[in-house]
């Protein structure tokens, strides 16, 4: 309730700022609104809103595989933490930039150069989470588990996945947080179409509207898969967790 | 009777960084009897939970022989140690299943412990929310259910409040009482040890310094001043060995009120 009072109080402080400023260079509210309506109704807004979302699940399937077992490996081994974590430094410092441009020189301009850098500026950030995770289980419980004979697949799967689990998680969410803006940037640099490709598209028109049309577009979209679907899923996965009262 | 437990010059030692090795367990020797029920007092740092390590096969690291037989281990942590993603019944049946307990005795098992334990009502709360002493009954439970012919328990009720684990030692000695269980109960508090066991070891400094029979018949009231002045008496000994100096005396006016008991208890019987 309080969320959509705050994002109903934006829109009219957006609208009322927007007053003072033509058209042209701040569009209100329903301007953009009415703008992104047009778009809709031209329809191949959706081919745009298609490829990007395909590019962002795609890149973020692959920074994960990418991701996911460095952390576990440098979680696991103080060797490889030790050789690993000053890459993972450079892995992150690195401007998102620079990965797109070497990854369409070195690999042309195709969907898959796009794909690389995408997953290649998130793997980092995810490495992180879980390397995080990974120190983080609870030895303990391995004993008890070792204890009552369970096996080293039995504890793999029931002792240690669920620990590592909301990381993986965390990590995903994380993830997605930065590959949106990569995307946008990768399309910009080096696709015919896509979200970015379009802001691209009409920043070079100075059209204003348009510019925030998409941009309001893509907020809504983004918005929608968290609430929707990345939530909800937290939330059942998790349904054994303490509530924290704050 | 076979012992259960038998221990032959066992002997452990920790590497430290700076390549000096430390013995943390110096040629230790102990036999312990199917349905003893034995504590190893000691302070902490003395080397008892690394016995347990041994005896549990949780450490296989070591010098001299340490076998155990009669059966399954069960071991009970100084926590709980409940996977707290699952319900208190799908932490039984995580351990049922993987000690390979035939699925159809499963039941039987599980409502017996829980009933003796009084968490009948509780098997479907996840660890979080139920209190920290329910948790440890829990895991006593957890221990049982899979028919351990011995029972490791590592300073279980230390963690407690006083009024909880008095509770569950009163539980757990009733329940030794119909299983018969071989129990090798590890703990700081002589207190303690003088209401549970049938033989006290002293331990200190990796060594056994000193065994005490409990002369005491069972069942045993915990307000007992026979188990008071026995824990005076094995503390004193202790005192004697010299190794880990324990405060002045005890006051020469035995406390009848429970509670004076406790205070004292907490006070002097925690070397």
């Amino acid at each position: 309730m309080l969320k959509l009072l705050s994002m109903v109080a934006a829109v009219i402080v957006w609208g009322l700022v927007s007053l003072t400023l033509p058209p042209e260079i701040f569009p209100g509210p329903i301007e953009t609104a009415r703008t992104l309506w047009g778009e809709i109704a031209k329809g191949d807004l959706w081919t745009d809103l298609a490829m990007t979302m395909l590019r962002v699940v795609a890149g973020l399937l692959l920074a994960l595989i990418l991701g996911v077992p460095v952390g576990v490996l440098m979680g696991l081994s103080r060797r490889a933490e030790t050789v690993l974590d000053v890459w993972v430094m450079i892995g992150l410092t690195v401007p998102s930039l620079c990965y797109a441009i070497m990854a369409f020189m070195w690999f042309g301009l195709n969907e898959g150069a796009a794909i690389i850098a995408i997953a290649v500026t998130a793997a980092p950030s995810i490495t992180i989470n879980i390397w995080e995770g990974v120190k983080n289980v609870d030895t303990r419980l391995v004993a008890m588990a070792r204890v009552f004979e369970a096996s080293r697949p039995a504890i793999v799967r029931r002792v240690l996945m669920p620990q590592i689990f909301p990381y993986v998680m965390a990590s995903a969410r994380f993830g997605l947080g930065i590959i949106w803006k990569i995307t946008v940037l990768v399309e910009l640099i080096g696709r015919p179409n896509g979200v970015g490709f379009k802001l691209f598209y009409w920043y070079q028109l100075a059209d204003m509207r348009q510019v925030l049309a998409w941009t309001l577009l893509f907020t809504i979209i983004m918005l929608l898969i968290e609430l929707v679907i990345l939530k909800p899923i937290e939330r059942r996965i998790f349904a054994w967790r303490p509530q924290v009262a704050v | 009777m076979n012992p259960a437990i038998e221990v032959a010059s066992l002997r452990k030692t920790f590497k430290g960084r700076d390549g000096t090795s430390r013995a943390v367990l110096k040629d230790l020797d102990l036999s312990v009897g199917a349905g003893e029920f034995l504590c190893i007092l000691g302070p902490s740092g003395c080397g008892k939970s690394t016995l347990l390590n041994v005896l549990a096969g949780l450490d296989n690291v070591y010098e001299g022989q340490a076998r155990v037989s009669g059966g399954r281990v069960g071991y009970l942590f100084q926590e709980p140690r409940l996977l707290p993603w699952l319900t208190a019944e799908q932490n039984l049946d995580f351990v049922l299943g993987s000690c390979k307990v035939p699925p159809a005795r499963w039941e039987e098992l599980k409502s017996r412990y829980l009933a003796m334990t009084g968490l009948s009502e509780y098997r479907d709360y996840y660890p979080h929310q139920i209190s920290g002493g329910m948790a440890q009954r829990l895991a006593l439970v957890r221990a049982l259910c899979v028919e351990p012919g011995i029972l490791l328990m590592d300073e279980p009720f230390s963690g407690l409040d006083e009024i909880t684990a008095r509770r569950i030692r009163t539980d757990l000695l009733s329940i030794w009482r119909e299983t018969r269980k071989t129990i090798v109960f590890v703990t700081h508090n002589a207190y303690e040890a003088c209401f549970l066991a049938d033989r006290i070891l002293v331990m200190s400094d990796g060594a056994f310094r000193q065994e005490t029979r409990v002369p005491i018949t069972r069942p045993r009231s915990y307000d007992d001043p026979a188990i008071f002045q026995l824990s005076r008496d094995v503390i004193k000994a202790f005192d004697e060995i010299g190794r880990e100096p324990v405060p002045s005396a005890v006051p020469a006016t035995e406390p009848t009120l429970v509670d004076d008991l406790d205070r004292h208890a907490a006070a002097r019987m925690n070397i």
